[in-house]
């Protein structure tokens, strides 16, 4: 599976041959993005930083299970980055529950605040705009609830009662956002 | 729907982690059998992604690269050393070649650090550059919306909450959207955001959610797909949880107002 966010040259055959340089070019093409999106997730530097590192650890160590056939090197380096990230997010959710902690603040960040604070935003790729796009064509309601789920690592029940809707409303969203997103994806590639 | 469209869409919510764990396991023993189901799940964890693929990469701290890196050298050096010869003199050559390496290795750090120090103030200027351009194409697209004769205008008055608040409206109808300027309601605590309901139809639709810090009081935000203006009867505020919610958990309005388009 290939797509036009990763037509670069694949590095993570060479990583898994232990190639040092590679390594570093993996890291220095996706680490902005793996820590925006830990950023995303934690909301706090320090813990998006230990977690990044640990993150590239697992990408050096495991980089032999990585299959072009099931899926993008993106796709593969972001999915150990959220992995990472949302176990921390849990275990810090455990640990504010356990000091009675009111936790971690919680945010939705919908596309009209997206809009607001687009000034703030630097550089777009066309193929980032392409995937904004994308997003922001799905209804808020599913967007929020595929938010929730993927960057605050919520089950499904949680998000019902956040959003104060029955689970089938919960769910029948997320997997029509996740189809049209699937759908989109068939387009980029 | 047949099984292995069942299956399908619980491998929708397993991409995003939103499977429950007995939709987990179920989903993880077909799997184990059905190469068209693998095939579909694998597509959707492709599409998650996308969700992070849409954030704005945030450069990490320079030496964070050098942590990372050193590291997975210290792996190589580690291996090398546990899978190499162990003659004596092979060490004692080893570490005098390393020694000579390390300075050369430490002028090449400094350089590094130097390139990437200008590397990130290119960056951070571009940004910069981009975030000032953006925001003028902006400012100049929300003030051409204003001047516009198209443009109506909606007044929202402080409620019985925020009697001193207000907000003022400029609709434009044929693009359907709408610039909306917040004036003197109460700062909102950290764990709510203001939300802005049009009302249009039986129920109202949220038209996005905004912050109000500081001790000026003030907000702007821009909505993109209003309904039809001619369908918009009223516009209001309310203090919800953060992000927003469905539909107004209260009806402790803040500001609100007709319309008389």
């Amino acid at each position: 599976m290939s797509s036009s966010f990763d037509s670069s040259p694949a590095l993570i055959p060479a990583v898994a041959r232990g190639d040092l340089a590679a390594f570093e070019a993996v890291y220095d093409r996706y680490s902005g993005t793996l820590y925006a999106l830990l950023l995303r997730i934690l909301g706090n530097a320090e813990d998006a930083q230990e977690v990044l590192q640990e993150a590239f650890v697992k990408v050096w160590t495991t980089a032999r299970a990585f299959d072009a056939a099931r899926g993008s090197e993106i796709a593969w380096l972001i999915s150990i980055a959220r992995s990472k990230g949302i176990d921390k997010l849990r275990s810090r959710r455990v640990r504010a529950d356990r000091e009675n902690d009111a936790g971690r603040e919680i945010s939705i960040q919908s596309s009209f605040v997206d809009k607001t604070t687009g000034a703030d935003n630097a550089i777009l790729s066309q193929e980032r705009i392409a995937v904004r796009n994308a997003l922001a064509e799905l209804p808020e309601a599913q967007r929020i609830a595929l938010e929730l789920a993927y960057f605050e690592g919520l089950s499904q029940s949680e998000i019902s009662e956040r959003l104060h809707e029955p689970l089938g409303t919960v769910k029948t969203r997320m997997q029509l956002g996740m189809k049209k997103l699937r759908d989109r994806l068939q387009a980029f590639r | 729907m047949n099984a292995h469209e069942q299956y399908q869409e619980i491998a929708a919510l397993d991409a995003i982690g939103a499977a429950s764990p007995d939709e987990e396991r179920d989903l993880h023993d077909h799997l184990g059998k059905c190469a068209e189901c693998r095939a579909v799940r694998d597509e959707y964890a492709e599409a998650a992604t996308l969700l992070a693929r849409g954030l704005e990469p945030v450069p990490p701290p320079e030496d964070l690269r050098d942590r990372v890196v050193a590291a997975e050298e210290d792996n190589v050096v580690d291996a090398r050393r546990r899978f190499g010869p162990g003659a004596w003199w092979l060490a004692t050559a080893a570490t005098l070649f390393l020694a000579l390496w390390g300075w050369r290795e430490l002028a090449m750090r400094v350089e590094r650090e130097k390139y990437t120090t200008q590397q990130a103030e290119i960056h951070r200027l571009a940004e910069d550059n981009a975030r000032l351009a953006q925001k003028n194409d902006k400012l100049s697209a929300e003030m051409a919306a204003l001047a516009s004769a198209d443009t109506r205008q909606i007044a929202l008055s402080g409620q019985q909450v925020a009697p001193s608040a207000s907000a003022r409206v400029f609709l434009e109808p044929a693009k359907r959207r709408a610039i909306v300027f917040f004036y003197n309601l109460p700062a909102n605590a950290k764990d709510k955001s203001y939300q802005l309901w049009v009302i249009a139809g039986d129920k109202p639709q949220s038209a996005g959610v905004f912050d109000v810090t500081g001790g000026s009081g003030n907000a702007t935000i821009s909505i993109e797909n209003l309904p039809v203006a001619t369908e918009i009867k009223a516009l209001a505020v309310t203090l919800e949880p953060r992000g927003g919610v469905a539909q107004p958990t209260n009806a402790n309005f803040f500001v609100m107002g007709r319309s008389s388009l």
